[in-house]
């Protein structure tokens, strides 16, 4: 299917979509406001995800070619990230079914979510710089509104406050990039890019070097990688919990395709600059984020922390991702891309929910929490276990795949760092299974069972055997990254 | 042979057993012990099969029953492939073993959460045994992993007042040590040709610079779990908070993953570096078995001084299998290899027996401590009959097949350098302290007015069933050297022999 069809399906679809949800907020009736608002939404998010189905189903039967535009790459990795992140909606949409239930602007909401949404997957396929800027802030500008949603709590609004500076500053840095580049080059499309500075000694000058190091920062900005992470533990826990979800599980990834876009497919001749970079900041970011959220109270701030790191196992794929260990490293930056996606969805949600039952997330109102909410813990707890990587779940396969990349790619000190920090992780994802499982009741908390919010419960069971279904037949994602990464151009 | 993937049943039935025990455990708590019973039952009779047809067909050296390799992550070696030698058959054996009479004891020892125990007492067997027969190293990875899920359970939630302290060291402490031997399987994978993660494709293939990077760090892994000194300090932590059913996993089965790690991962793949530099591995053995033996004699708590024990019986393993793969003599490698594998195998029957009286003891007298615990001569006639039994079985008395295995070490040691014949100063030692322990315990006056119960008759009999295999592997020590004798003396051959 031509590239032009397949966006202006998406655009259309969501676009209409998403107006339509929002003017539902004029209807006087709760009902109508927050019901069909949400279900609308739903029939929106299904629609579009059948598509992409569809046409991921179509090159791995059929065999499709790939079609390009100026504008937009329409190949198997625009449809993996499309998917992806049409996944974490579909999760968020579904669980602001319990947890947002009541919200006065309810309509509001799931319009923004899904013209947030629209960016993310415009992302995936954009393949000029001018586009992605503008997807780039179709993506983000919905989150900051979202961030701050309760306006009367004052943490919202220092989320909002803090991520909407911080993103303002990433597109910024991007734009000055992406001007630099053109400066340079003449063009913003990156297959341009590429053939231009391939032909021409810009490729040395040093304000090429100064246009990729403002690419990193201002992707790094929202890939959360260390030193571009401080916003992140403010804005996870102040932003209501599935907006966290929907950032870190969601735009964050949106990061990631762009990024393989423009360095490893742009900027191939510039690696060894880039990968010694992402080498570094992948080391930093891992670490960083474990010990930070070693020592956390909040689980939301843990989890925010652990986010980071596991920004950092993906960034060890980009630091090898040159011959020979190419491939390999793609694969597994895609293959980790999702699992993330998937089990930092169920670890927020599971957060949310708890916050929506108990009003609060210290780790102290987790002890014993398996006796409270059952469904929750358990989803919980094998969510954490796959973020340390024990197998058989989905984290550990991503994770031997990056690894076993870094060691191909003569990094095997990244590798080493890797396990170590897996160790390192286990560490506070173990303490909170502690808490939930071999603690006793703290203070004069309920004892006996609570009613768990349904919708967030089927979500997490959802998300949990997925996890254990991709943990043990491993190469349903595999395969399709792989498919992925041997059509890129 | 019937037609039926033995191996896969072994693994699956408990798995998926797991789940159905803890259904029926849902609507009875008994109706979850009989299920486990039945479970592990059937699995104890189809690894007896399996184990008689090894038997029979003397094919201890190659691999049989073989399934697979099945494509599991397509492209990235990573394949379902089972196969059993002399050593897993020996060790599938007895972990199924173990399992009944962990299963049996449990009834009386483990009053609170019985579905979720017996879900992940099965759970562990299951795992345990795909451990013992996982021909490719990242399906042994995925099961030596699981396994330790159960068991940070097993010591969080039913364990002893420091439980949640032992939880999360033996876990951090394991876990640790499986990443970085997971580094080495990597590079093994990378540097070997053709890639693959398949043990028995492996052979042979493996560069030697590669082999001494990966030694080291499967060091972590195996030598935590053996455990090593110094890799050991969360085994008595582990061992004491434990009930008393899981310490006999935790020693009977868990510290046999690290003997066989050694076993079919260095000396069977990184063959050249193992026997290169067998002396690093020989020196740690021998302190391990030192160490132990003399922590023992000083500990108070019965528990805390077998835990310690087994630490010291371990040695035996890692100074048996790398004497045997560096010894000049045919006869002396096998001596060395065999005894390291016979070890593991009465290791896990003499400390289950110590381990789950331990429990028993604490629960009738209320105190473990060796100075509180006194004229059980008078006051439970019945456990010090067992203690002696059981102690007699710890010390490698001659009345059982732990003798022989000690002797089998000692005697490959030897023939690799005569002055390892003072490592026959160990079984002393452990004989001296479990005696001292006895006498004090045993031998003394009861106190007044203490009264003791005394075991039960069913208690009593499940715990002498520990000592069943130990009478007869004495008696016909070819039970189980007819199939791992033939694997030593391969292993020996592929290692380039006298030279």
């Amino acid at each position: 299917m031509s590239a032009n069809i397949v966006i202006l399906y998406y655009a259309a679809i969501f676009t209409i979509g998403s107006l339509l949800v929002a003017s539902l907020s004029l209807f006087k009736r709760a009902a109508i406001r927050q019901s069909v608002a949400f279900y609308a939404s739903l029939a929106v998010l299904a629609l579009s995800l059948a598509f992409t189905l569809l046409n991921l189903s179509l090159y791995l039967i059929s065999g499709s070619k790939a079609s390009y535009t100026n504008l937009f790459h329409e190949d198997p990795l625009a449809y993996f990230f499309a998917l992806t992140v049409q996944i974490v909606s579909l999760l968020v949409v579904l669980s602001s079914r319990s947890y947002m239930w009541g919200d006065r602007n309810l309509a509001v909401y799931f319009s923004l979510l899904l013209f947030s949404t629209l960016g993310m997957v415009l992302l995936s396929f954009a393949a000029d710089l001018l586009m992605i800027i503008v997807a780039w802030e179709l993506m983000g500008i919905p989150t900051y509104v979202l961030a701050g949603l309760r306006k009367d709590n004052p943490f919202s609004n220092e989320a909002s406050l803090k991520y909407f500076l911080l993103g303002a500053f990433a597109s910024g840095i991007l734009l000055y990039a992406i001007s630099l580049t053109y400066g340079l080059t003449g063009t913003t499309n990156l297959t341009a890019v590429l053939q231009v500075l391939q032909a021409s000694a810009a490729q040395l000058d040093p304000l090429t070097l100064l246009a990729l190091a403002l690419f990193i920062a201002g992707f790094g900005l929202k890939m959360s990688v260390v030193p571009f992470h401080m916003w992140i533990p403010d804005a996870y826990e102040g932003a209501p919990t599935t907006i966290s979800t929907f950032i870190s599980a969601g735009t964050k990834k949106a990061g990631f395709v762009v990024a393989i876009r423009v360095f490893v497919v742009a900027l191939p001749f510039l690696s060894t600059n880039w990968t010694t970079a992402f080498a570094i900041l992948a080391l930093a970011t891992m670490t960083l984020g474990n010990v930070a959220a070693l020592t956390q109270r909040s689980v939301t701030r843990m989890l925010a922390y652990s986010s980071i790191a596991q920004a950092g196992y993906i960034l060890i794929g980009f630091a090898v991702a040159t011959e020979p260990a190419k491939t390999l490293a793609l694969i597994g930056v895609l293959f980790h891309a999702f699992n993330h996606a998937i089990m930092q969805s169920s670890a927020f949600l599971a957060a949310a929910a708890v916050d929506r039952t108990l009003g609060r997330v210290s780790l102290d109102s987790f002890a014993s929490l398996w006796r409270r909410m059952p469904i929750t813990s358990f989803s919980l707890a094998v969510t954490l276990l796959a973020l340390a990587g024990i197998p058989p779940l989905n984290g550990f396969w991503s994770k031997l795949v990056l690894f076993t990349a870094a060691i191909q790619g003569d990094m095997a000190w990244l590798a080493l760092a890797g396990v170590l920090n897996s160790a390192l992780s286990l560490g506070y994802y173990a303490w909170v299974i502690k808490r939930m499982y071999i603690d006793e009741p703290i203070g004069s908390m309920v004892q006996g069972k609570i009613e768990e919010p349904h919708v967030i419960s089927a979500v997490l069971l959802a998300a949990t055997a997925i996890i254990i279904a991709v943990g043990i037949y491993p190469s349903i994602i595999y395969d399709l990254a792989k498919a992925a990464v041997l059509a890129l151009r | 042979m019937l037609d039926i993937p033995v191996l896969s049943l072994l693994i699956f039935i408990p798995i998926v057993g797991s789940i159905v025990v803890y259904l029926l455990g849902r609507v009875r708590e008994l109706l979850c012990e009989l299920a486990s019973l039945v479970i592990t039952i059937i699995v104890l009779a189809l690894s007896l099969y399996m184990y008689g047809s090894l038997l029979a067909s003397k094919e201890g050296a190659s691999f049989s029953f073989v399934e697979g390799p099945y494509s599991w992550l397509g492209g990235f070696g990573v394949d379902y492939y089972l196969g059993v030698d002399g050593l897993s058959a020996s060790l599938i054996l007895i972990s199924s073993i173990l399992s009944v009479l962990v299963v049996l004891g449990s009834w009386d020892l483990i009053t609170e959460k019985k579905p979720i125990y017996y879900f992940l007492i099965l759970l562990f067997e299951g795992s345990i045994i795909g451990v013992f027969c996982s021909l490719n190293l990242i399906l042994f990875y995925v099961f030596w992993e699981v396994v330790l899920i159960p068991m940070f359970f097993f010591i969080g939630v039913w364990g002893g007042p420091r439980r949640k302290y032992a939880a999360m060291k033996f876990l951090i402490f394991t876990y640790v040590g499986s990443v970085v031997m997971l580094l080495g399987f990597i590079l093994i994978y990378l540097f070997a040709t053709p890639h693959t993660f398949n043990i028995p494709e492996l052979v042979g293939k493996i560069p030697f610079w590669v082999q001494l990077l990966a030694s080291a760090a499967t060091f972590a892994g195996f030598g935590v779990k053996l455990p090593v000194i110094p890799l050991h300090t969360w085994l008595p932590d582990a061992h004491v908070e434990a009930p008393a059913p899981i310490s006999v996993f935790l020693a009977g089965l868990l510290l046999k993953m690290g003997g066989y790690g050694f076993i079919r991962v260095n000396l069977g793949l990184l063959t050249e570096a193992s026997k290169q530099y067998a002396l690093i591995f020989i020196a740690f053995g021998i302190l391990t078995m030192f160490y132990g033996a003399l922590v023992a004699m000083v500990q108070r708590d019965v528990k805390r001084m077998i835990a310690l024990t087994s630490i010291n019986h371990m040695g035996f393993v890692l100074l048996g299998s790398f004497a045997g793969i560096s010894a000049s003599t045919a006869q002396a490698a096998v001596y060395g290899i065999s005894g390291a594998v016979f070890q593991m195998f009465n290791h896990a029957a003499a400390i289950g027996i110590l381990f789950m009286l331990s429990g028993y003891i604490h629960e009738q007298a209320g105190t473990r401590n060796i100075d509180e615990l006194k004229g059980l001569r008078v006051g439970m006639p019945k456990t010090a009959l067992v203690l002696i039994l059981g102690s007699l079985a710890g010390m490698s008395a001659p009345m059982y097949s732990s003798f022989l295995s000690e002797w089998m070490v000692i005697l490959g040691a030897i023939s690799v350098n005569t002055w390892y014949a003072f490592t026959a100063l160990i079984p002393i030692l452990t004989a001296a302290y479990f005696l001292w322990m006895i006498k004090r315990t045993v031998l003394s006056p009861l106190p007044e007015h203490t009264h003791y119960h005394d075991l039960h008759n069913r208690a009593m009999i499940g715990l002498l069933l520990y000592l069943v295999p130990l009478f007869l592997l004495l008696i016909f020590p070819s039970l189980l050297l007819g199939i791992v004798d033939p694997l030593s003396l391969s292993l020996y051959q592929a290692a380039g022999g006298g030279r």
